[in-house]
């Protein structure tokens, strides 16, 4: 069995960019892979190795002594006992023109690669920096000159998008900072020329920042209960923002006024999809606990964005009504065979791309065409979409070794009484 | 086995005393504090004075029934109540002195704040300098907040006929995750950093209640000529509040000259009880005020 992949992202020209555990592979449009990079820095592989090393060691030590008793395997090292289990994966990708960034837990850096898309023998990426955080970073956004990163401490950098060497990771200064763990951030630059950050923490803020004052704060967004996950701007209008993440709804912005302009109730849209993996966990479980929405992916394609939410098989779509001062419409509930890990926009085929939570190796993605009035409709699976799922060798025994595909449970705050 | 014997009844009549108090502050809120309905049923446009109910004047609380630990985690934020932004927050019942009911709004806003007031001790000697301003107390310990909540009432009490002291108030937040929430931009005049907790250890700097980042917000709520007052007896504390202030393009340090004609820092001084136990110990105090600067014209 395969292990699902965890992130699917295209970009302008349908190129698409997938990542499982510490692997990011490269498709161009017919699916065949362009490019690959593992990071060689994961724990994980390294504990592997040491195991392997320790076991060869001890089979030769054992034919110089001729010893008959078998040879004990030598456990991988394992942290503690009740420490949490290691999981080192990319956490987050993301691509503007010819650079593809990515974040790593192992040594908890931001990777910049500079994708050389004529390159189609060879590997397509080329790691032009690994720049090392003091915190795990959480999410990655880019212009032309710059990642803008934020991590699990709520700081937000800046690295320069260039060969220079990285920076001693003590003397990086976060241009500016949240008290709480950072769940997505943009960078963006307005018509008129100023550029802001717009970062989303757990305490349910999202805040907007002037760039590259950052010192001087615009504004903050308030109107989410829960924590955030994502921040969306359409593309048809830079002004307006998408947000969604622990609330049963998901709120439609003016950022630059500061106008929160709708609210769309999630809820009622995703109950019949709910099930008891959608209950609270053990220890704050009671009589009365709810089943719990996560909005986990929001993907805005003209007037209209997709929402999905945390392992539930559908995806709603809705649409902006620009002309009614910017009211949201539900045009669609499309049912899905698998819960979605995520879900990019792949703009050369007017389709979005899910990866899904599923047993089957061979449909580890999907695709759903957009029609003109914003329906999608699943299609048939593509020979792209095969050629993706069939390139992806992250074997595993049983759904148990599974990475955590649904883990922002922990993410709401809850108390014990 | 005595010695944890007394203690436990010390605690039990801690708990008692806190009890006490949680009622006299219950019915004080529920007469000075609370909405129309509450007032008209007992059937008079004024609202009941709490010696009425509580035939013995209020006494000013007794600070040993209210200990707690020293320090508090300024990360964790479970259980803590805050307005989900400023435009939610119920001022008038925390100042109903300000209140103006046929218009139902404040006629007065928050333009002082005390952050990690602990007991109270310098609002209480501002109150009088400024009686035309609020000022709002911002304390993330519970117990040591319902001290001064509690604090405020007897003196509100004690000094109805002036009426004095209707213009501070304390707040139960952690003020490095939600100020935001309680002000909007630049509605604050002062703020006070009195003694703050010091997080010693380096890898607990960003604990610190003033960082390179979280100045940026205070910043936001302050207005362009505001003032950040800081004092301490850390003198390692002191100077990295100085660095990270001196160094933050939003604010610039005001001279000594300056410190010795405002009457604030005389109170800031003296007043707290932090202070007060520095001066006891015969320990240093150090000072260092910041004016906030106007915001750049090319930025929002
Ligand atoms: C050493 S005491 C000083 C109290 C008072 N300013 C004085 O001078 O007497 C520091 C106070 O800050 C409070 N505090 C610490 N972190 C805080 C936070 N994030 N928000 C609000 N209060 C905080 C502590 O609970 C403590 O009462």
């Amino acid at each position: 069995m395969k292990h699902p992949f965890q992130i699917v992202l295209s970009d302008q020209d349908g190129h698409v960019f997938t990542s499982v555990k510490n692997e990011i592979l490269v498709f161009n449009t017919d699916g065949q892979r362009i490019g690959h990079w593992i990071d060689p820095l994961d724990k994980s592989v390294t504990l592997k190795k040491q195991q392997e090393e320790k076991i060869k060691q001890l089979s030769e030590k054992k034919l110089k002594t001729n010893d008959e008793t078998p040879i004990k395997i030598p456990k991988i090292p394992v942290p503690g006992l009740g420490a949490p289990p290691l999981y080192n994966y990319i956490r987050s990708l993301s691509v503007r023109n010819d650079i593809l960034v990515g974040t790593t837990d192992s040594d908890k850096a931001v990777v910049i690669f500079r994708i050389d898309f004529s390159n189609n023998i060879g590997n397509c990426l080329c790691l032009i920096k690994r720049q090392v955080l003091p915190k795990r970073p959480c999410a990655v956004s880019q212009n032309d000159k710059v990642v803008v990163v934020a991590d699990k401490f709520g700081d937000v950098y800046t690295v320069s998008i260039d060969l220079n060497e990285p920076v001693e990771d003590k003397a990086l200064a976060p241009i500016l900072g949240h008290v709480s763990m950072l769940s997505d951030v943009l960078i963006t630059t307005r018509d008129d020329g100023k550029s802001f950050i717009l970062t989303a923490d757990r305490d349910e803020h999202i805040r907007v920042t002037n760039y590259p004052k950052s010192y001087v704060i615009k504004s903050w967004l308030f109107g989410h209960r829960e924590f955030i996950l994502s921040l969306v701007i359409p593309e048809f209008n830079r002004d307006l923002l998408i947000s969604g993440g622990g609330d049963n709804y998901v709120l439609l912005w003016n950022w630059y006024d500061n106008k929160l302009l709708d609210q769309v109730d999630i809820r009622t849209l995703i109950e019949p999809f709910l099930n008891d993996s959608h209950l609270p966990p053990e220890r704050f479980l009671t009589e009365d606990s709810v089943k719990e929405v996560t909005v986990s992916n929001i993907i805005s394609y003209a007037e209209y964005f997709y929402v999905v939410c945390e392992n539930t098989k559908c995806i709603n779509g809705f649409k902006i009504d620009a002309g009614d001062g910017f009211k949201v419409n539900h045009i669609q509930t499309l049912t899905t065979q698998h819960s979605i890990v995520d879900i990019t926009l792949d703009k050369l085929k007017n389709q979005l791309i899910a990866c899904f939570d599923t047993e089957d190796e061979h449909k580890l993605l999907a695709g759903f065409a957009i029609a003109d009035d914003g329906l999608l409709q699943q299609q048939e699976q593509s020979k792209a979409l095969t050629n993706i799922s069939d390139a992806n060798e992250c074997l595993v025994e049983s759904r148990d070794d599974f990475y955590p595909l649904y883990y922002t449970s922990t993410l709401r705050k809850r108390s014990d009484h | 086995m005595s010695e944890v014997r007394k203690h436990n009844e010390l605690g039990s009549r801690r708990k008692a005393y806190r009890e006490i108090q949680q009622e006299t502050r219950k019915k004080a809120k529920s007469t000075r504090f609370q909405d129309d309905s509450s007032i008209s049923k007992s059937g008079s446009e004024e609202p009941i004075s709490a010696s009425e109910l509580n035939k013995n004047q209020i006494e000013l609380p007794r600070k040993r029934f209210y200990r707690q630990r020293a320090h508090s985690n300024p990360f964790s934020d479970h259980c803590l109540d805050y307005p989900t932004s400023p435009d939610s927050m119920e001022w008038k019942n925390m100042y109903p002195g300000f209140y103006d009911k046929e218009r139902d709004e404040m006629t007065s806003q928050v333009e002082i704040a005390d952050i990690g007031c602990g007991y109270g001790g310098l609002m209480i000697k501002l109150a009088p300098e400024f009686p035309q301003q609020l000022i709002l107390g911002m304390e993330i310990r519970v117990q040591v907040t319902q001290y001064v909540e509690d604090r405020i009432i007897a003196l509100r009490e004690q000094n109805q006929h002036t009426n004095g002291y209707q213009n501070i108030s304390v707040l139960r937040g952690n003020a490095m995750k939600f100020i935001p929430n309680f002000f909007h931009k630049g509605q604050l005049q002062k703020m006070f950093f009195c003694f703050p907790d010091p997080h010693f250890k380096q890898r607990k700097h960003k604990a610190r209640i003033i960082t390179n980042t979280l100045l940026s917000e205070y910043a936001y709520v302050l207005r362009e000529g505001g003032i950040v007052y800081t004092i301490t007896d850390v003198e390692d504390l002191h100077l990295w509040m100085v660095k990270h202030l001196e160094a933050h393009p939003m604010f610039e340090r005001l001279s000594k000259e300056w410190e010795q004609q405002d009457k604030c820092v005389e109170i800031m001084y003296n007043a707290t009880e932090e202070g007060q136990k520095v001066t006891r110990n015969k320990g240093s105090k150090f000072v260092a005020c910041f004016k906030r600067l106007p915001t750049p014209e090319d930025t929002e």
